[in-house]
């Protein structure tokens, strides 16, 4: 069973468009409906990448509104809403059907309707005298906005700043794991499946794990839940592992420069809910759509740049062959033949040739866009340099340290603001031993450049209060090289760090390797103190980890509390793909951040402890 | 408390709702209007006189296409030896009534539509549903012709390769009997003319043409057997295999002009539907945000232009103003 996530959601989005009717695909005995689909914000961004006009109509919605907007009556048909259960959707609804504007109004939310809110709107209803337009009220469990397959966000804003905001307190932290939870479990209803929880111990992840526990044990011992169908899943290998990790345990992928196609799409060029807008060649702007639909960006997305390029130009030129192989075949041979068979055989090719047109020029239009973006972030690439600032940051990583000269150099150099910002801070994160006086020269620097170092200073203090950042340098040099360093110190640097980079060359993320470890089941150091949640075990049992808990898995939902990006994705999709047999692994965040934003979220901490540069800090 | 279909992720409160709406009402004491909803029941009852007839014709839209699924089925099922010929000209004649029913349905269908805009009672949400109504369902006519075109061709593909085959068979026999031959050419076109729609309407005629060629080379061959010599007639019997063989060569060759004729037909349909249909781009929900943005920056523009024209004037009243004071002080002056 392999998890898609994005094909359930539609599924049940496209159930509810039915008006929770089950399906039935034979010919449906009973008429069609024609309905109107009304949703707050929050559910546009849940519905727009995964269902377009074209197959809300199929299903009969013939018109959309949002529910803030001034809406005319439209008297015997009926509605459906698709909310989130807040009190001002609620008091809408209300005024809506105070007005009869639909026949029967058919309500959905998003998430459970607490019942304070629930009676608020019989009352209402009540009062006003509607109540019995209100056909039928679901709970949908439907929170969270899934962008492709294996990949979905909570769409939590800032959640890193609010969970380690030093003036935050039990309270807010209290209601912002809340919110967590409530949309994890959301994802793990839509799955219908009740996985083993494995969190690192301490932090975040810990808290959202045992929250989230507490909800399933709730929730399992109600009579009729939504995880009952399936028969038991005893045996660990059916079960999937859901992986919770804190933001704290890899900030440099957050930060990171990343070269290949689909991080530097979303970093540099904006790419939000699988949409994009790029400056089209002849002026004014394009939008874009890139999902799963669009067969080059499925099949390069995790290229460099570079290849990137040239895969563009080989799917140019084929293109061009196909186009002039029709022309041949439909122009050259277009002379008056009257013999019979010669006739049948031109029709016969003018007909292929009118069929394949519709896909010629969707081939035309697919390449078109990627060249439109690729120049794009060609210009932005050069302005930037962003070339040697994903290198630099890479060698910095693996090597454990950078050359002064070069950093000073990348400092003065071409970039944004924030690109030397990233810069810096990546630099604090990679370097294991930081001499003071490299810092302040950096700090210095930084000053020169007029950047908001309060970032800067907030990862500073971060990591000298030893929370353990970035491991991933650890495991990617080998003994030997270590050790001969050691022996024959400073003369050899350079020599092992060929070495290094060739025997490192792929280099992991200390996630993959986490999850890896995790998904194995085999005993790993790493991982040893890592904690386990299981809840359909009894509640006595829980604090002894049977060993079936720990085996094998052949699915994992990875999450990541606080912020995750594109790179991760993308190294969790060539994880699940490396392996024999092939995993799957699906993996989500509270928000999908670009590097800026999360070094924003960064700078607004480094402002609250007190540290700050000079220059006024950027706005949220 | 609560009950959940089987396989689904949601949950249904509405009996939970309902219960709450009970004990309020108790609470209450209020008396439900039910006079409130008959008055209701009476409008909605008149004015879904438009989605009534649209749900109708969807039902039989829904049912023709079934009607379509069986003919394909019966045409693929078909041999050479196990024609179901009468089945099958009967469901096509059906298949054409019906379509052209819902035709005059859905023109009847338009009327009503501008009848009801005309009106001005309805508001622009329901003009829009209206049309959205009506474009749906003129899409799923079409498909459904279309569905009943490709039926028909491909079963006009299959008779032409039975006909191959019998006429493989048959030419070891014609050469002893051109006779045969004849009557084989005249009985061939009534089933093709019988399950034809109107893009191949050529084909009867032409096939009667080529038919009432070959009779007239028959007729003009008779009198020329009436002369009993006998090598006349030998000769006479060589020479009428050649003609017939070579009629039967011409009429061949008009049956390939004639399938080839009616297969650039369809490919120019193709290519009209394949044009219009790149009319339908794929819109996203969140489109309209891009436009409703515009606009209210455009707004905005203006109110600012507006703003300016305004404070200018008002630069123009203040001036004004002050010579006017300017002029009552100077007349206090002449008069004190």
């Amino acid at each position: 069973m392999a998890l898609n996530l994005r094909q359930k959601q539609t599924e049940c989005i496209i159930r509810l468009l039915n008006l929770n009717q089950p399906l039935n695909p034979a010919g449906t005995a009973n008429e069609e409906v024609y309905k109107i689909l009304i949703y707050d914000r929050f559910c546009q961004n849940i519905l727009s990448p995964l269902i377009h006009v074209k197959d809300l109509r199929k299903h009969g919605v013939t018109l959309y509104f949002l529910i803030d907007k001034d809406r005319k009556p439209v008297a015997d048909v009926p509605a459906v809403y698709f909310v989130q259960p807040t009190q001002s959707n609620l008091h809408r609804i209300a005024a809506d059907a105070a007005r009869s504007l639909y026949d029967s109004f058919h309500l959905n939310f998003s998430s459970s309707i607490p019942r304070p809110l629930l009676e608020d709107l019989a009352s209402s209803t009540l009062n006003s005298d509607s109540i019995h337009r209100i056909s039928k009220v679901h709970d949908q469990y439907l929170e969270f906005v899934t962008l492709e397959d294996g990949l979905f966000s909570l769409a939590n804003k800032s959640c890193y700043y609010q969970l380690n905001d030093p003036s935050a307190g039990d309270r807010e932290i209290e209601e912002i794991i809340e919110k967590i939870v409530s949309g994890l479990f959301c994802v793990l209803a839509t799955l219908a499946v009740v996985p083993i929880i494995r969190c690192p111990r301490g932090g975040p992840a810990e808290m959202v794990a045992s929250l989230l526990d507490q909800r399933l044990r709730d929730h399992l011992l109600a009579k009729n839940n939504l995880f009952s169908e399936g028969g038991s899943f005893s045996t660990s290998f059916q079960r999937p592992a859901l992986c919770l990790f804190d933001r704290n345990f890899e900030l440099s992928v957050a930060i990171q420069h990343d070269f290949r196609y689909r991080p530097l799409v979303h970093d540099v060029l904006g790419l939000r809910l699988n949409r994009l807008s790029v400056q089209g060649e002849k002026g004014g702007m394009k939008s874009y759509e890139l999902d799963r639909l669009d067969p080059f960006w499925v099949a390069n997305g995790l290229l460099e740049f570079p290849e990137v390029a040239v895969e563009i130009e080989t799917q140019l030129n084929k293109y061009k062959k196909d186009v002039d192989e029709v022309n041949r075949r439909t122009g050259g041979s277009g002379g008056a033949e009257f013999e019979g068979t010669d006739l049948i055989g031109n029709t016969k090719h003018l007909m292929n040739a009118v069929n394949s047109l519709p896909e010629l020029t969707e081939r035309k239009q697919v390449i078109d866009k990627h060249t439109n973006i690729a120049t794009v972030l060609l210009g932005e690439i050069k302005e930037r340099s962003l070339d040697s600032y994903a290198k630099k940051e890479n060698d910095m990583m693996i090597r454990g340290g950078i050359d002064r000269g070069e950093l000073l150099g990348v400092l003065k150099g071409k970039g944004t603001k924030m690109d030397k910002l990233r810069f810096a801070i990546m630099y604090l994160i990679s370097t294991e031993s930081l001499p003071q006086s490299e810092v302040d020269m950096v700090e210095t620097a930084l000053r020169e450049s007029e950047v908001d170092i309060g970032a800067f200073q907030y990862v500073k203090k971060i990591k000298a209060l030893n929370v353990s950042l970035a491991s991933a340098n650890s495991a990617s040099r080998s003994n030997i090289v270590d050790w001969a360093e050691k022996l024959y110190g400073q003369s050899i640097s350079a020599v092992t760090a060929g070495v290094k980079n060739l025997l490192s060359s792929d280099h992991q993320l200390a996630l993959s390797r986490t999850v890896e470890a995790l998904m194995e089941g085999k005993p790993n150091p790493e991982i040893e103190s890592y904690l386990v949640f299981d809840p359909r075990a009894p509640k006595s049992s829980s604090g002894s980890s049977s060993s079936h808990l720990k085996g094998p898995f052949k699915e994992a939902i990875v999450f990541m509390v606080g912020g995750g990006n594109y790179v991760e994705y993308g190294s969790m999709q060539e994880l699940a793909h490396r392996q024999q047999p092939v995993k799957h692994i699906i993996y989500g965040t509270t928000e999908i951040l670009t590097g800026g934003e999360f070094v924003e979220q960064l700078a607004l901490l480094g402002q609250k402890m007190g540290l700050g540069g000079t220059v006024a800090a950027p706005a949220p | 408390m609560v009950s959940s279909s089987g396989a689904s992720s949601c949950r249904d409160r509405t009996l939970e709702f309902r219960s709450l709406s009970e004990t309020l009402k108790k609470i209450g004491g209020a008396t439900a209007a039910s006079n409130g909803p008959q008055s209701d029941q009476a409008a909605t009852s008149y004015r879904s006189e438009f989605n009534k007839r649209a749900s109708c014709i969807g039902l039989s839209i829904h049912e023709t296409s079934l009607k379509i699924a069986r003919l394909a089925n019966l045409a693929k099922r078909s041999s050479i030896f196990d024609d179901p010929l009468k089945e099958i000209q009967e469901l096509s004649a059906l298949i054409n009534s019906d379509i052209s029913t819902l035709n005059l349905a859905v023109s009847d269908l338009q009327t009503l539509k501008n009848l009801e805009t005309a009106d001005g009672i309805h508001s622009e949400d329901r003009v829009v549903h209206s049309t959205a109504v009506f474009d749906d369902l003129n899409r799923k006519l079409m498909g459904t012709a279309k569905e009943f075109h490709d039926v028909l061709n491909t079963r006009t593909e299959n008779i032409k390769a039975h006909e191959q085959r019998k006429q493989i068979f048959s030419t070891n026999m014609s050469r002893q009997n051109p006779l045969r031959q004849h009557v084989k050419t005249v009985t061939e076109p009534p089933p093709w003319s019988s399950s034809s729609n109107s893009s191949e309407s050529l084909q009867p005629s032409e096939s009667s043409g080529s038919g009432v060629q070959s009779s007239q080379l028959r007729r003009r061959l008779a009198p020329d057997n009436s002369p009993s010599h006998h090598m006349e007639v030998s000769m006479l019997q060589q020479v009428v295999p050649r003609q017939e063989s070579y009629s039967q060569s011409r009429a061949f060759a008009l049956q390939n002009v004639e399938s080839t004729i009616s297969e650039l037909g369809g490919i120019f349909t193709h290519l009209a539907t394949m044009v219009a249909q790149q009319g339908e781009l794929a819109i996203r929900i969140d489109d309209n945000m891009e436009e409703s943005l515009a606009n209210v920056e455009g707004a905005r523009s203006a109110l600012l232009r507006h703003l300016n024209q305004i404070s200018s004037n008002r630069s123009l009243l203040i001036k004004i103003f002050a010579i006017l004071i300017f002029f009552l002080i100077v007349f206090i002056f002449f008069l004190a």
